[in-house]
């Protein structure tokens, strides 16, 4: 489960800030998350996945304080909680597609690449009917097989949540549907817990909730800035 | 982080954007090629000049330049000192000090098989034994008009025992002058890796008959009627029609002969091996006062030695410049370097969304920068060595 209390949260120089008194998210429900843009659903999913510190209020995981978590310690956590999915689909283009959904595991010592790591990515792959395209370079591939790649990367390491932002935001319509599918018949599988930010309203019927960031809209109360944000 | 994962995404990278690595590792070793080629290029020179010149005690010579007359006596193929005569050869052995080696090189060969012609080394049987000189194929020189090849002209000019080889006059347009002598080869010297492989060895005397002071012809009495000028009780003058031998072959080797004291005839140099040191003072003692007149006797150490202070000059310069263009590359790879970081932003942003570290990300990009200067490296060591073989001759011709 996913408990955020009173957390605010602004950048450094910049009038957005985001203020949620509470808000849960039940363990492997799948959530949309919708809103205008610039209302801090983007900033929100960086905070449940530890990219942002949080530096005001609570974000409980499953009972684990993410403020109460080191820099190193949310890597961690990072690595072996979250899968994330973006909307640019964000796959490194010297690696191949298999090098791609394996690269958690090279950049961190959280998850080990044994034989057993493999052979979940070349499943992962082949459910995603990518497995013909292993050892070809992610340039070669179309827009939807790069984000099936991404979401086999995300899934990769069994996340407990999966953060996926705007993941169907640069495909075409059908295209779109496929890639939601595989990922949230994947996260019930694994009963993942699901958050996607999503603008297309065509989609919301597919999630057990809709989280509408418009109730957290606030101009008046000033949040407590990240000092510290990757630039 | 493992560093096996590192290496692995390193390489990774590096196979992708091999163009730019391809050309940062080219420019790290065209930096460090020259300074390093110029290094192993020159010791390798050092090594061998210095060996040779080591190899030979004293050289004795007409009076003039040091340099030419040591470099004349190692190397033969260097500008020709003035000439000394055998009596210097007879003063030294009459001294007892040492054991002279005359050395008269003075002709080259003509050119065979469109390979130019090669110096003509005029010395005694001592010289073999003084340089450990061993015949590979063939016999050593036993009559006039032989000779032997060293191994590299042997392959160049495809010449072995039982082939002939013409010399070269000096000036085509001397009537008085001398003719080309037809050689026999006899033998084929064994690789010594110095000098002595690129030269070809002839007797002194046949040396002096090249020169034109010996020569052989035909009988007067088997010449056209008219042929013989003057005759006196000391001397016998012949006129031009006397056809002399080109080629010295066992009918006509007696009819070869010398015009004059052997005293009086030319050497180039003459190589003095002392019995021991103090012999070797006393010899140098006697060139410094009685002999000064006459002849010079050179430590052939001592002017390599000069001269190798004249190229490491040269090396200073040459470190100095590469110094300058290592630093000018340093520069500009740490601004491709970072250019290339700004580039990989993207890159860098999603491995550290994904969990990765910063120290991470800097040990990834740092693998990859070790290995490009790893490369650079050892194809600048390679490039070295390669041009340490290929070009040490090219480097030697250049200086002598």
């Amino acid at each position: 489960m996913i408990e955020i209390q009173q957390l605010k949260f602004c950048y450094p120089r910049s009038s957005f800030h985001l203020h949620i008194s509470e808000l849960e998210i039940e363990t492997a429900s799948v959530s949309a998350v919708v809103g205008p843009s610039g209302s801090g659903k983007t900033t929100l999913l960086h905070l449940v996945a530890g990219i942002l510190p949080i530096v005001s209020g609570k974000v409980l995981v499953d009972g684990t304080d993410l403020a109460a978590l080191s820099d190193a310690e949310r890597r961690k956590f990072r690595l072996q909680q979250v899968g994330l999915v973006f909307q640019d689909f964000e796959l490194i283009d010297y690696l191949s597609v298999s090098d791609n959904v394996l690269l958690p595991c090279r950049i961190g010592d959280a998850v080990t690449l044994d034989s057993a790591t493999r052979k979940r990515a070349e499943h992962l792959l082949e459910q995603s009917g990518l497995a013909d395209h292993l050892r070809k370079p992610v340039t070669n591939l179309s827009q939807g097989e790069k984000q099936r790649v991404a979401i086999c990367r995300a899934l990769l390491t069994r996340p407990a949540i999966l953060l996926a932002d705007e993941p169907t935001g640069n495909l075409d319509p059908a295209t779109s549907d496929q890639i939601l599918e595989l990922m949230l018949s994947s996260a019930r599988e694994n009963d993942t817990t699901v958050m996607m930010v999503t603008h297309d309203h065509s989609l919301l019927n597919r999630f057990d909730r809709v989280i509408d960031f418009e109730q957290f809209l606030t101009t008046s109360e000033p949040a407590s800035c990240a000092e510290e944000v990757w630039e | 982080m493992n560093w096996r994962h590192a290496l692995y995404l390193a390489v990774r990278s590096l196979t992708w954007y091999r163009g730019r690595a391809a050309t940062i590792v080219l420019c790290l070793a065209l930096t460090l090629w020259l300074p390093v080629t110029v290094r192993l290029l020159l010791n390798q020179f050092r090594e061998d000049i210095i060996a040779r010149a080591v190899a030979t005690p004293l050289i004795v010579g007409a009076r003039g330049s040091r340099i030419d007359l040591a470099l004349h006596g190692l190397y033969f193929d260097s500008v020709s000192p003035d000439q000394t005569t055998m009596a210097e050869a007879d003063y030294i052995q009459n001294t007892g000090f040492a054991t002279p080696i005359p050395v008269h090189v003075q002709y080259r060969t003509q050119s065979v098989n469109h390979v130019t012609g090669v110096p003509i080394v005029g010395t005694t049987i001592e010289y073999f034994e003084f340089r450990q000189l061993g015949v590979a194929r063939g016999l050593g020189l036993s009559m006039l008009g032989d000779c032997v090849v060293g191994c590299d002209v042997a392959a160049r000019m495809q010449l072995g025992p039982g082939d002939c080889i013409l010399s070269a006059p000096q000036n085509a347009f001397n009537l008085a002058g001398n003719y080309p002598l037809k050689m026999n080869v006899v033998g084929v010297l064994a690789p010594s890796h110095s000098p002595d492989d690129n030269v070809v060895f002839v007797d002194i005397k046949t040396a002096w008959i090249i020169d034109g002071i010996g020569h052989g012809h035909q009988a007067l009495k088997d010449a056209e009627d008219g042929a013989l000028l003057e005759k006196t009780d000391t001397n016998v003058t012949a006129s031009a029609a006397v056809l002399p031998f080109t080629e010295i072959t066992a009918d006509n080797i007696d009819s070869f002969h010398f015009h004059g004291d052997e005293d009086t005839f030319p050497v180039s140099a003459v190589i003095a091996q002392p019995s021991d040191r103090k012999s070797r003072t006393l010899l140098l003692g006697r060139y410094l006062t009685e002999r000064r007149d006459f002849a010079q006797c050179v430590k052939p150490t001592e002017v390599v030695q000069d001269l190798l202070n004249i190229v490491f000059r040269v090396e200073r310069l040459v470190w100095l410049s590469s110094l300058l263009s290592a630093t000018v590359t340093a520069l500009l790879l740490a601004l491709v370097l970072s250019l290339s970081v700004r580039l990989r932003a993207v890159e860098i942003r999603t491995m550290h969304k994904l969990g990765c570290s910063r120290w991470t990300i800097a040990v990834l990009i740092s693998t990859e920068f070790l290995m490009m200067c790893a490369a650079g490296i050892v194809v600048a060591v390679a490039g070295a060595w390669l041009a340490s073989v290929v070009a040490a001759d090219g480097l030697k011709s250049l200086l002598f």
